[in-house]
């Protein structure tokens, strides 16, 4: 007994260090792709002339590279967020901001603010983004959870074409208005813009990341479908719409302050999950971090690859975005059916996962 | 027999009303291509507007040939409605092909002077890019077509992402106008490549003349084709690339329009309830000329340009898509 | 027909194993065994829809492989389980398909006629211009054999013709087996799940275990208890009714 007890603890220990290892790792590398990624750019940058109080560099220092490198981390960390938390809730490891019609819906909402405010504010304009995402996201997840479906992939391929249509209809009041040069800004998601003074895009999502931490536990409950919640004493309705909001409200940030951005919330979660599993507790943190970290290495290769011209971010993570999920899709197809649904078997949730892969049974 | 004198003048009646439908659209393609010659012509500038409105009917019907006809052809060898080639991506390709090209050979090069070498070489590699990329999808994904939906829907975003970047890496200022060269679109038809785009499709069509004729037999499956003697494989590999060099002659033309085929073949299938693809195809090109033709009829006089119509056409299609998404019992 | 030496692997795992036999001409056979014995891909073999890894198909003296595959559909024709249908067909016109490999789409009086006997020989006149996805699922099984019996051929392979059948259409489609037999003369090949009909309604069975030939003989020697609960792996008792044994297994 005593030995097993110790033996248990001793267990324990190791697993904690193991469980935190991948967080201390993904930290420490963030951190010097921070520090790396504010030595990129145009203007060379020298940390020994800085610190003698270069002032010329130090204004670019402060005025360009640090507000950047904050927009980034902010975005990333939020997509991902924001993805994660569409995923646990909606229960389909296919749904994000992208697939769910919210990054449509937001730039929807900043059409509307431009057309009827022409002289609103960046918080007026984020103000009709938000209602818009919210908006959006929950007319889809309404939408989904009404529909039994055949296959979990149907999911992600409504949510696309609902979020082409809002685009299509986006289009048509730009070009009936004259706007797509104004909205233009707000489709392709890029980071050069984002100077001195634009710090808004870290007030609005560190709030709400930090509100996703307090409710991870709500929503891996939530996650779990609509008795377990119950059984639990959670208000799954309740929850399941605040969750949705918030993800939508991360996303709408994004949209507002540098452009939408796909794939990350799609790829990054799924990314993590591969490694880590599937409960969001123990992965958020992990999940935030790597978001960062993916969207800080597209933006170097970005700020790079034509330099001393930059590609807006938006191309990169397009690219890279759709080749990893690409490759996702294909790797759990491989892994069978259940790689594709989520762990727990309960039914009821987003979609009823009944795949429909053919396959001889042989007899 | 009972059964003779009950069934024969049933299936020609069907037959003689789906002839009658298709006369019909006949005649309201001819009058929107008419309308859209003639109205608001100014009579001192007759020539002169003729020169601009006829090359651009005759893209337009062009285009809607090739994506008409594709597309049921498509469907049908995959045997799945919901899914046309544009749909996966094949005309992003296209995109992606043709920027790809000047991109190597430089913006000076004859390959992007001259619009047939250039539409040549695009057709060349095209047939071998979409063959490779879809055969391998197909083959991998064990012809699920919701996953090859899937990722052809990631695949237009992501042939975009790359064709808009190299656009960007050969001229990062004038970004916008080397764009509208590169890319056709309504307001900025093809008109050089013509002559050469209805060679193609009346070679494509007399190549292929065989296996479009097997056509209803491939839509019972692969093993009722080849039950009935079909050689399935061959055939469905000749159609499809058929299929992708149609597609690229469209794209050429008009630009990307995606959601197009979707309605058209699909429209055509509900109106003539047919197995025969020599109707269904006909209707899927009328019905395509009238939407193209009366479509920028209207966009012309009635938005006065304001709004191309692959915006309607997005809209309309993806909302039609989604209906057939939802309310078909079978995938 | 022979088969002989037939073998199939997937992932390196033989699902067919040196299978040798000779179908019976005029008589029906049916290929029975649990779940992934390996019966469908043999049928699927014989008919030439998959490919074989080794061993031979031996149809009239010539290799199925060496075969045209249009001459081989005037002789053999095949009946897979996935019939999913998409396209807006008539029942007339799906029985008509069976005349493809005589007449390439243009169909004379003379196929007219074969396709109406074979409409009526499966009673399908009053819903012949009905479509195939308006119908049931055992009237949908009908049309699919009368465009059989129109494809006239000596050989008939069916695929599990019972699954997805009540009770009632399961036993008319057996009943449909026979007489295909006895009337037309046909030599039908049929894999099944429910091992009374085939003790009922065929000549010979022939069972298969672990991709390979358990047993293989008249009703009479592969309907006793020893070779099925050994082919099953669960008890059975035999009883005899209108002279033809039938199992029970518990």
């Amino acid at each position: 007994m005593l030995i097993d007890k110790r033996r248990s603890r001793a267990q324990k220990e190791e697993s904690t260090i193991k469980r935190y290892l991948t967080t201390i790792l993904l930290s420490l590398f963030l951190l010097i792709l921070s520090v790396w990624s504010l030595f990129i750019g145009v203007i060379d940058l020298e940390l020994s002339t800085l610190l003698n109080g270069n002032l010329e560099q130090l204004k670019i220092f402060l005025v360009s590279r640090l507000p950047r490198l904050l927009a980034i981390l902010c975005t990333g960390v939020g997509m991902s967020v924001a993805g994660l938390i569409m995923q646990q809730l909606c229960r389909n490891k296919f749904v994000s901001p992208t697939t769910g019609a919210t990054i449509s819906s937001a730039q929807f909402g900043i059409l509307l603010a431009l057309l009827f405010m022409p002289n609103s504010t960046l918080w007026g304009r984020a103000l009709f983004a938000f209602a818009a995402a919210i908006l959006g996201t929950w007319i889809f997840v309404w939408f989904i959870q009404r529909i039994r479906f055949k296959d979990v992939i149907m999911v992600p391929l409504v949510g696309i074409m609902f979020g082409n249509v809002i685009g299509g209809i986006t289009n048509y009041l730009a070009y009936q208005y004259e706007m797509t040069q104004a909205l233009s800004t707000w489709l392709v998601g890029h980071f050069s813009l984002v100077v001195r003074g634009r710090f808004e895009l870290v007030y609005l999502i560190v709030p709400l990341v930090i509100l996703a931490f307090l409710f991870a536990n709500h929503f891996n409950i939530v996650g779990m479908g609509k008795d377990f919640s119950k059984n639990l004493g959670v208000p799954y309705n309740l929850v399941l719409f605040a969750g949705l909001s918030i993800a939508a409200m991360i996303t709408a940030s994004v949209v507002v302050i540098v452009g939408s951005i796909s794939y990350i919330g799609l790829i990054v979660p799924n990314l993590v999950a591969m490694f880590k599993g599937d409960r969001i507790r123990g992965t958020l943190v992990d999940t935030a971090l790597f978001g960062a970290i993916f969207v800080l290495a597209c933006d170097m290769l970005a700020r790079v690859v034509i330099a001393p011209y930059e590609l807006p971010i938006e191309l990169i993570v397009g690219i890279l975005g759709s080749i990893l999920f690409v490759g996702l899709l294909l790797y759990r197809l491989r892994r069978g059916n259940k790689a594709i649904r989520l762990g727990s078997a309960h039914s009821g949730g987003c979609a009823a996962a009944v795949s429909q892969v053919e396959g001889g049974d042989g007899a | 027999m009972s059964a003779n004198t009950h069934t024969k003048p049933y299936a020609t009646a069907a037959r003689r009303a789906n002839a009658r439908k298709l006369a019909i659209m006949a005649v309201l393609v001819l009058a929107a291509a008419a309308a859209y010659l003639l109205v608001e012509v100014n009579p001192r500038y007759f020539s002169y507007a003729m020169s601009l409105r006829v090359p651009k009917l005759i893209v337009m019907l062009i285009a809607a040939f090739a994506i008409g006809g594709a597309s049921i052809v498509f469907q049908s060898v995959i045997n799945n409605i919901i899914v046309t080639p544009c749909l996966l991506g094949m005309n992003s390709l296209y995109t992606l092909i043709h920027t790809a090209v000047v991109f190597v050979a430089g913006s000076g090069s004859i390959l992007a002077i001259n619009a047939n070498v250039s539409f040549a070489v695009d057709l060349v590699l095209m047939g071998i890019a979409a063959t490779l990329i879809y055969g391998y999808l197909f083959r991998k994904t064990n012809h699920n077509v919701l996953y090859v939906l899937l990722i052809g829907t990631v695949l237009t975003s992501f042939f975009g992402s790359i064709q808009s970047t190299l656009t960007r890496v050969m001229d990062p200022n004038e970004y916008d106008s080397l764009l509208s060269t590169l890319v056709a679109s309504f307001s900025n038809v093809n008109s050089e490549i013509i002559l050469f785009s209805l060679v193609v499709l009346a070679i494509l069509i007399f190549v292929l003349r065989r296996d479009l004729a097997l056509l209803d037999v491939l839509t019972l499956g692969k093993a009722q084709a080849i039950n009935l003697g079909v050689d399935y494989d061959r055939s469905i590999r000749r159609l499809l690339l058929g299929v992708t060099l149609a597609i690229a002659v469209a794209t050429a033309m008009v630009g990307p329009i995606s959601f197009m085929g979707l309605i058209i073949a699909n429209l055509s299938r509900q109106l003539l309830k047919t197995y025969r693809h020599s109707q269904l195809i006909l209707g899927s090109v009328f019905f395509g000329m009238i939407i193209l033709v009366a479509g920028q009829l209207i966009v012309e006089h009635v938005y006065t340009y304001a709004i191309p119509i692959s915006v309607f056409i997005t809209v309309g299609g993806g909302i039609y898509f989604l209906y057939l998404l939802l309310t078909r019992r079978r995938i | 027909m022979k088969v002989q030496q037939l073998t199939k692997q997937y992932d390196g795992k033989a699902v067919v194993d040196g299978v040798t036999f000779e179908i019976p001409k005029g008589k029906v056979l049916s290929l029975i065994g649990p779940n992934g014995a390996g019966k469908s891909t043999v049928m699927g073999m014989i008919s030439r829809l998959i490919a074989r890894d080794a061993g031979l198909v031996d149809f009239d003296g010539r290799d199925i492989a060496k075969w045209k595959s249009k001459e081989l559909s005037k002789r053999l024709a095949i009946l897979t389980q996935s019939n999913q249908i998409q396209m807006k067909l008539t029942v007339r016109e799906l029985v008509a398909f069976g005349r493809f490999p005589y007449s390439a789409g243009r169909n004379t009086p003379e196929d007219e006629t074969i396709i109406d006997q074979a409409i009526s020989y499966m009673e399908l006149e009053p819903f012949q211009d009905r479509f195939i996805d308006e119908l049931s699922g055992g009237q949908r099984q009908r049309a699919m054999i009368a465009m059989v019996i129109a494809q006239d051929t000596e050989y008939i392979l069916l695929d599990e013709p019972t699954n997805n059948l009540d009770i009632y259409h399961a036993t008319n489609m057996m009943k449909i087996v026979r007489r295909l037999c006895d009337e037309l003369g046909k030599t039908v090949i049929l894999v099944l799940h429910e091992i009374n009909y085939a003790a009922f309604y065929s000549d010979y069975i022939c069972a298969f275990r672990d991709g390979k030939i358990a047993k293989f003989g008249t009703v009479k020697e592969v309907m006793t208890r020893e070779v099925l609960s050994q082919i099953y792996q669960v008890d059975f008792e035999i009883m005899e009714i209108e002279g033809k044994p039938l199992s029970i297994y518990y």
